[in-house]
């Protein structure tokens, strides 16, 4: 499995690539930028891709219950996460 | 299916709204301008390479148009046949008709009260089908979210959704017949007071196992299909959803609107014979058609026009041929048919439902919608229908008709509509 670190800038870059964001690049997204609803309007469609898309990146294992308003709230949040993680 | 009423019994059902997309334009003005004109909707597949195939035509969907993206939230997650389905529901409910817009003027929720009865052979097909194109190339490509649409129910399901539907949500899946069998089931919903309001019909969208599958059979012609044409070759592709709005007669004149028709009755049968080919005797069409119209309560001779099947394909016009000469006797010769397919092409699980809101197209407006005029050397001598062709057939005395669906397996279904007011009183 993959030693990336989870930086912001590869999140947002595997948001866009993993989701089909028509129209969107990763320098779009800000740190702090809630993922879902009114910020960038990810749903949970989108949610259940993301988790996908972050364990085979980061070679982590996210649990059902960790995929909650907290830790999927913004880029920055998912970076804090995964560093904890690897 | 056959009815589960005796005719006569239950509440009488009208169409009090319709909505639809096809080759022809989205909405139901642009369309019925195109069968009128009798202009195809065919032309070289863009949506996917078909070079691989043996055909290239179809009659393809162009571009939505930019506010029903807008007003979709899940518009990303909707499958192209989920796309076609909510617009055609929102015409279908939408203000009042006038002849040329078609909406029921229903307010949005539909609440517990409304039902979705719906049909389709291939729901997201397309979409599974991208999912694995990028799955197989590259493992890390392949997008989880193409495969949220990819049931078969998903057409139905956006349906309710996006029309706030707390009722049965059903879905049909009986391949070219789904859209007619599910008309008949809501009509039966509506009929026995399971629901106040169906909203029905159906959805197809073009896909490469549809499109390599009836040519892997033989059954696409090259050409435009030239249904009941001698030299004819097979059937032509295309898209759409269609979608019709029931409820009982007595609630649409209360409420001061004007019914489109009446669903007067469905007949559903089985050829139980082969998994492709109809029988060739016509025998299992016949008795949906016989069906139809004993739950209608009307005798053949009250049909005036029938909209057929009409696929192309050598055999099924054949046995559709057979099956109008068991249930109208000598009239079959006569009687004017309706090939809505040499205009929009094949539906597949939705053909039933565009073909019934052609039907009452023609109804409400008099005339019959032509095929493509071709050369009078293309009458097949072996089958002497009275097919409409080149211009619309003026006919403001029809009152009753009945639209066929011959489907793979040998399902079949007839749908008999009647013009309002003056149609089954």
């Amino acid at each position: 499995m993959s030693e990336a670190v989870a930086t912001p800038a590869r999140i947002k870059r595997l948001i866009v690539e993993s989701l089909n964001l028509e129209g969107m690049r990763p320098e779009m997204i800000e740190d702090e930028a809630p993922l879902f609803g009114e910020g960038l309007g990810l749903d949970s469609v989108d949610a259940l891709e993301l988790v996908v898309a972050l364990e085979k990146e980061f070679g982590i294992k996210i649990k059902s219950q960790e995929i909650g308003r907290e830790v999927f709230s913004s880029v920055s949040s998912l970076s804090q996460f995964i560093a904890g993680r690897t | 299916m056959r009815s589960r009423s005796a005719a006569g019994e239950g509440r009488r059902v009208a169409v009090s709204g319709m909505g639809a997309v096809c080759g022809l334009g989205w909405g139901i003005p642009q369309i019925w301008a195109g069968l009128r004109a009798g202009r195809p909707g065919f032309a070289p597949l863009r949506r996917f390479d078909p070079s691989q195939h043996r055909t290239r035509l179809a009659s393809e969907v162009g571009e939505p148009p930019p506010e029903l993206a807008r007003s979709c939230p899940d518009w990303r997650h909707l499958s192209i046949a989920d796309r076609f389905a909510v617009f055609a529901a929102r015409e279908a409910v939408s203000a009042m008709g006038t002849m040329e817009a078609t909406g029921a003027g229903l307010a949005l929720p539909l609440g517990e009260e409304a039902g979705v009865y719906f049909g389709s052979s291939t729901g997201g097909m397309f979409e599974s089908e991208l999912f694995f194109r990028e799955f197989l190339r590259d493992r890390r490509r392949g997008h989880l979210s193409t495969l949220a649409s990819q049931q078969v129910n998903g057409p139905g399901d956006a349906v309710a959704r996006h029309l706030g539907v707390g009722g049965p949500v059903e879905t049909v899946s009986s391949a070219c017949a789904s859209g007619a069998l599910a008309l008949g089931v809501a009509l039966e919903a509506v009929r026995s007071g399971e629901v106040e309001i169906a909203v029905a019909g159906g959805s197809d969208s073009l896909c490469q196992l549809t499109y390599a599958g009836f040519n892997a059979l033989r059954s696409v012609d090259e050409e435009p299909c030239r249904p009941f044409r001698a030299g004819r070759a097979g059937m032509s592709f295309g898209e759409g959803a269609a979608v019709l709005v029931l409820e009982p007669l007595e609630r649409v004149l209360a409420r001061g609107a004007t019914p489109l028709a009446e669903l007067a009755g469905a007949g559903a049968s089985c050829d139980a014979h082969h998994m492709t080919a109809p029988d060739p005797t016509g025998t299992g069409a016949a008795v949906a058609l016989e069906t139809a119209l004993a739950d209608a309560g009307l005798p053949a001779q009250a049909v005036d026009f029938v909209n057929v099947h009409g696929t192309g394909t050598p055999l099924n016009d054949a046995a559709e041929w057979r099956a109008l000469q068991r249930v109208f006797g000598e009239r079959a010769a006569a009687i004017p048919l309706v090939a809505s397919k040499a205009l929009v092409g094949h539906l597949l699980g939705c053909s039933g439902a565009l073909e019934a809101v052609a039907t009452i197209l023609c109804l409400r407006h008099g005339e019959l919608h032509p095929a493509p005029a071709g050369d009078p050397g293309e009458n097949d001598p072996e089958l002497p229908v009275s097919l409409v062709t080149g211009e619309p057939l003026p006919f403001p005395q029809a009152r009753t008709a009945i639209s066929t669906s011959l489907a793979f397996g040998g399902s079949n279904a007839a749908l008999v509509f009647s013009r309002f007011p003056d149609g089954a009183a």
